[in-house]
């Protein structure tokens, strides 16, 4: 028998949409066993996983961690050994629930980021070489990519794309953005700013967006500037860009060209 | 490949508390999310949470990280928990779907919430952002309202086979852009 149907079937039930006869003839093939099918819900679940992650962590109540823990402490009372042989990942365990007592937060950080560290450095390796081919295109602007360049290799570097908006719908953008170092902003297809005008990019918190510097495109469309670190390392949750006056204004009031999200 | 979320849920199987309080504090900030997507309400999130988290502590023993990582495992648990839930606490036939330009946010999310969000999507780029529309809606019916194909098809009337395709294809591509990223 074809396999060809299942793929459908397979995703379908992995989104746990399957249903009437085609449900009990998959999960028959299921139980006869298929390897690809097994592999396709095996990877639909970490996707989904993947999914479920990338949202903002959300710290649940207090109170059931606590009484879980009652409940923990009070059906099992000596399942540990006493002189248990602690591996090193043990080790690791129990350093994490120092943090975790500390700062709960910062554990789940750690989580994430060891989550992530494959996306980020997949990222990073792709954008290294994007960067690392616009160096070549834009000479004038060597002493920017390459610190841009420099940057990435830190861990805690991170890449922000950017959305053209309203009108700059082509534009495209790219942030290189290191919570202390500061960073660089890169984009294209970006229409040059008419005469007297100039495009500001904005960093955005929890205050007002903050100016962070003026830039113009090339005839390529291209640019690229740099934009200092927040005072005090604060964290920026969006970049935005937008088309003001060519000396800048202190708060946006042209439209916004670019942004990190939407 | 052995992460400490697997070494963890091996240390809770041999009945180590600690690891558990580890494992709690990594997951449930994940996990919590989805399942207050998905019930709506946050004293169900909070013991669906609960009940998700025992049984990961009761399961701990038949977890096989050859089938999947600990995030998965918890992930599947607590969206088919979730459900479970709506499912007890509405009648048939009535279940309620959020709508769908929502997208993944949250009830009654704050301001501040929003731009982590907003800035946290420019950072990591959710998969979810990266399906054409008709793809979303198709897993945000199945996966976040639990509906069946033949509950979309009629919702969306549209043919049955076409709502298979589009989960086909939206899975194909959130799998491509784990796979890629891993
Ligand atoms: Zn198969």
């Amino acid at each position: 028998m074809t396999h060809e149907p299942y793929d459908t079937l397979a995703a379908t039930y992995a989104v746990g949409a399957l249903d009437g006869q085609e449900r009990a003839d998959f999960e028959r093939h299921l139980a006869d066993g298929c390897d690809v099918c097994e592999a396709i819900l095996r990877e639909s679940a970490e996707a989904l996983a993947a999914l479920a992650r990338s949202g903002p962590p959300m710290v649940p109540p207090p109170a059931v961690k606590e009484e879980l823990m009652r409940r923990l402490a009070a059906t099992t009372p000596a399942r540990r050994g006493a002189a248990r042989p602690r591996p090193l990942v043990w080790a690791v365990g129990t350093a994490a629930a120092v943090i975790a007592a500390a700062a709960f937060i910062g554990t789940y950080v750690a989580a994430r980021y060891e989550a992530q560290l494959g996306v980020m450095a997949r990222e990073s390796a792709a954008l290294r070489a994007k960067v690392e081919r616009e160096m070549a295109v834009l000479r004038e602007q060597t002493d920017v990519y390459a610190n841009a360049a420099d940057l990435l290799r830190d861990p805690q570097t991170q890449i922000v794309t950017l959305r053209g908006l309203g009108p700059s719908p082509e534009a495209t953008g790219r942030v290189v953005w290191h919570p202390v170092k500061g960073g660089y902003v890169f984009v294209a297809n970006l229409p040059a700013a008419p005469p007297g005008m100039a495009y500001e990019i904005w960093t955005i918190g929890d205050g007002a967006p903050r100016p962070a510097g003026l830039f113009q495109v090339d005839p390529s469309k291209r640019g690229a500037h740099r934009i200092d670190p927040v005072e005090g390392g604060k964290p920026v949750k969006v970049f935005a860009v937008t088309l003001e006056t060519s000396t800048g204004v202190p708060t946006p009031q042209g439209p916004m060209v670019l942004a990190s999200a939407k | 490949m052995a992460t400490i979320g697997a070494d963890l849920v091996r240390q809770m199987a041999a009945g180590d508390r600690e690891a558990f309080a580890v494992f709690y504090d990594r997951y449930a900030p994940v996990v919590f999310p989805l399942i207050l997507r998905i019930v709506r309400e946050r004293a169900d999130a909070s013991d669906v949470l609960q009940e998700v988290f025992w049984e990961a502590w009761r399961d701990a023993p038949a977890y096989d990280a050859a089938r999947g990582s600990p995030e998965a495992w918890m992930v599947t648990r607590a969206r088919t928990r979730a459900l479970d839930r709506i499912r007890a606490t509405r009648r048939r036939g009535d279940t309620f779907v959020a709508p769908l330009d929502e997208g993944l946010a949250a009830p009654h999310e704050s301001a501040p919430d929003a731009a982590e969000r907003a800035a946290d999507r420019g950072t990591v780029m959710s998969a979810l952002d990266r399906l054409p529309d008709v793809q979303r809606e198709v897993i945000e019916l199945a996966y976040y309202a639990g509906l069946t194909q033949t509950e979309i098809a009629e919702r969306l009337k549209q043919p049955l086979g076409t709502v298979k395709t589009r989960i086909r294809l939206a899975l194909e591509r959130l799998r491509a852009v784990v796979k890629t990223s891993a």
